[in-house]
C-alpha cells in the first residue's frame, strides 16, 4: 500500500489543486496557508511531523484546518496522528483521503467520522487509472462546508 | 514589487509540432523528438510524441507525470509574474527496456485513453495537444530514488528550453491574464490547510522550491528535509511550487 495511480497527486494537480483554490477564495474564512508535511518510514517520525504540525497550527491562532492524503494504508497511521495532536489542540479538524470498499480504517476514533471519502471509481477500488480518485473541486467544497460546521459546533465562531 | 501578489499571462497554443529545434511564439510551438543534450548513461533512449486525447488508444509505459509548462518572469515562485502555456501538458511516462515500470505502488502501463481520466485538476484537458515524453532505462538500472530523479530531471531538462523561450515573452500577448492576490479576511475564522505527501523513498517523494514552476532544478526532497512540515502561500501553490516525484 502507498500512492496508487488513481489517488497519486500529480504535479499538474498540484497547480491547479482544488482545495487550495476553493478555500483560498472564500471570503467566510481567514486563509492562512497550506502546511506542507510528509508521510516518514520511521514511527518516532511519523508522531514528531504531527506534533510539529500541530505546534505549528496552534501558532497561528488557527480555528479550523482541512487535512488531507494522496494516498492510503501505510500513512493513514500519519493521518490518524496529525488529526489526533491538531485536534488536541482545540483545533477543529476535517479530512478528506480515498477510502472507497478497499482503504477503511483499521482503527477509529472521534476523528475518524471527520473524514470524507475522495473514492469516484464504481468499484471504490486502487483502479490504476490516473486522476479517477482524485481530490476534486466537490470534495473541496464539502470538507470547507464540514469545517464550518464543525468549527460552530466546537465554538470557534463568536456570534 | 507587490509581494503579495501574483500574476499569470496564460499563451494559448494552437498548433504545437515536431521539428529540429524548440521555437515558440504566443501561439504555437515548436519541439524536437529527443532531447538535444546528452542523456544520462542509465538511459537507452528517451522518446517525445505529440499526442491527442481524444485519438489515444495505444500503449504507454507507466504515468510518471503530468507537468505543466510554466515560468518566472519577475519574483520568485508564488509572487510577481509567472508566463504559461495552456492548450499543452506533458506527459512523462517510464521503464527499462525489458518492460518493468518506473512506478512504487501500481503501475499505469496500458493503453492510454483507459489509463487515464482526462478533464481533472491533475490530468491533461482533452482538447489539449499532449506532449509524451517516454524515458527508457538501460536494464541493469537501480530502483532507487537517484535513478527516479535522473527521470524526472531529464524531462524538466527537455522542458527547460520552452521556458526560456517563454520567459521573454510579451504579457500582452497573451491570451488571458489572472492576478491572485493574498487577501485576508479578518474577524473571519482562521482556517489553514493541511497536505499530507509522501516521502519515504523511490517513486514516494515531492519536490518543492524549485527555480522553475513545476520544475526540478534547485529543488528540495520532502524526505531530504525528514518530511518535516513547512508553510507555503496560496500563491505559492498555484505558481508551481511543488514538483510531485510519486
Amino acid at each position: 500500500m502507498g500512492i496508487g495511480p488513481s489517488t497519486k497527486e500529480t504535479t499538474m494537480h498540484h497547480f491547479h489543486d482544488p482545495l487550495v483554490r476553493v478555500v483560498a477564495s472564500d471570503p467566510d474564512v481567514d486563509f492562512q496557508g497550506v502546511i506542507l508535511v510528509g508521510t516518514p518510514q520511521d514511527n518516532y517520525l511519523k508522531n514528531l511531523v504531527g506534533r510539529r504540525t500541530a505546534f505549528w497550527l496552534e501558532a497561528m491562532r488557527t480555528n479550523g484546518a482541512i487535512i488531507s492524503a494522496d494516498g492510503w494504508g501505510n500513512s493513514d497511521v500519519d493521518f490518524m496522528n496529525t488529526m489526533t495532536e491538531i485536534g488536541d489542540k482545540g483545533i477543529s479538524i476535517v479530512g478528506l483521503k480515498f477510502i472507497g470498499t478497499q482503504a477503511g480504517f483499521v482503527v477509529e476514533n472521534e476523528h475518524t467520522k471527520f473524514v470524507l471519502d475522495i473514492n469516484k471509481s464504481k468499484s471504490g477500488t486502487e483502479t490504476e487509472v490516473v486522476g479517477e480518485n482524485n481530490l476534486s473541486e466537490k470534495d473541496a467544497h464539502k470538507a470547507l462546508g464540514l469545517l464550518k460546521l464543525k468549527m460552530r459546533k466546537d465554538g470557534q465562531v463568536t456570534k | 514589487m507587490n509581494k503579495n501578489t501574483l500574476t499569470i499571462n496564460a499563451f494559448s497554443m494552437q498548433d504545437v509540432t515536431i521539428g529540429p529545434k524548440y521555437h515558440l511564439t504566443e501561439n504555437s510551438m515548436q519541439i524536437p523528438d529527443h532531447p538535444l543534450f546528452d542523456i544520462d548513461d542509465r538511459l537507452k533512449s528517451v522518446n517525445v510524441k505529440l499526442v491527442d486525447p481524444k485519438d489515444c488508444h495505444f500503449k504507454i509505459n507507466t504515468i510518471m507525470d503530468v507537468i505543466p509548462i510554466s515560468t518566472k518572469v519577475l519574483g520568485n515562485i508564488g509572487y510577481g509574474m509567472s508566463n504559461t502555456l495552456t492548450g499543452v501538458s506533458v506527459i512523462l511516462t517510464g521503464a527499462d527496456e525489458t518492460g518493468v515500470q518506473l512506478h512504487e505502488f501500481g503501475s499505469s502501463d496500458g493503453y492510454l485513453d483507459e489509463k487515464i481520466k482526462f478533464d481533472t485538476d491533475g490530468t491533461p484537458s482533452s482538447d489539449d495537444v499532449i506532449i509524451l515524453i517516454d524515458v527508457i532505462l538501460k536494464s541493469d538500472f537501480e530502483f532507487n530514488r537517484e535513478t527516479c530523479e535522473m527521470v524526472f530531471n531529464t524531462s524538466d531538462q527537455f522542458l527547460q528550453p520552452i521556458r526560456e523561450i517563454l520567459k521573454v515573452m510579451n504579457g500582452r500577448d497573451a491570451a488571458e491574464s489572472f492576478e491572485y492576490e493574498d487577501i485576508k479576511h479578518p474577524g473571519k475564522p482562521k482556517v489553514a490547510i493541511v497536505k499530507e505527501v509522501a516521502g519515504q523513498g523511490a517513486m514516494y517523494d515531492n519536490m518543492v522550491f524549485a527555480k522553475e514552476p513545476g520544475g526540478i532544478e534547485k529543488g528540495i526532497s520532502i524526505i531530504d528535509m525528514d518530511n518535516m512540515p513547512i508553510l507555503l502561500s496560496a500563491n505559492e501553490y498555484r505558481d508551481g511550487a511543488i514538483h510531485a516525484l510519486v
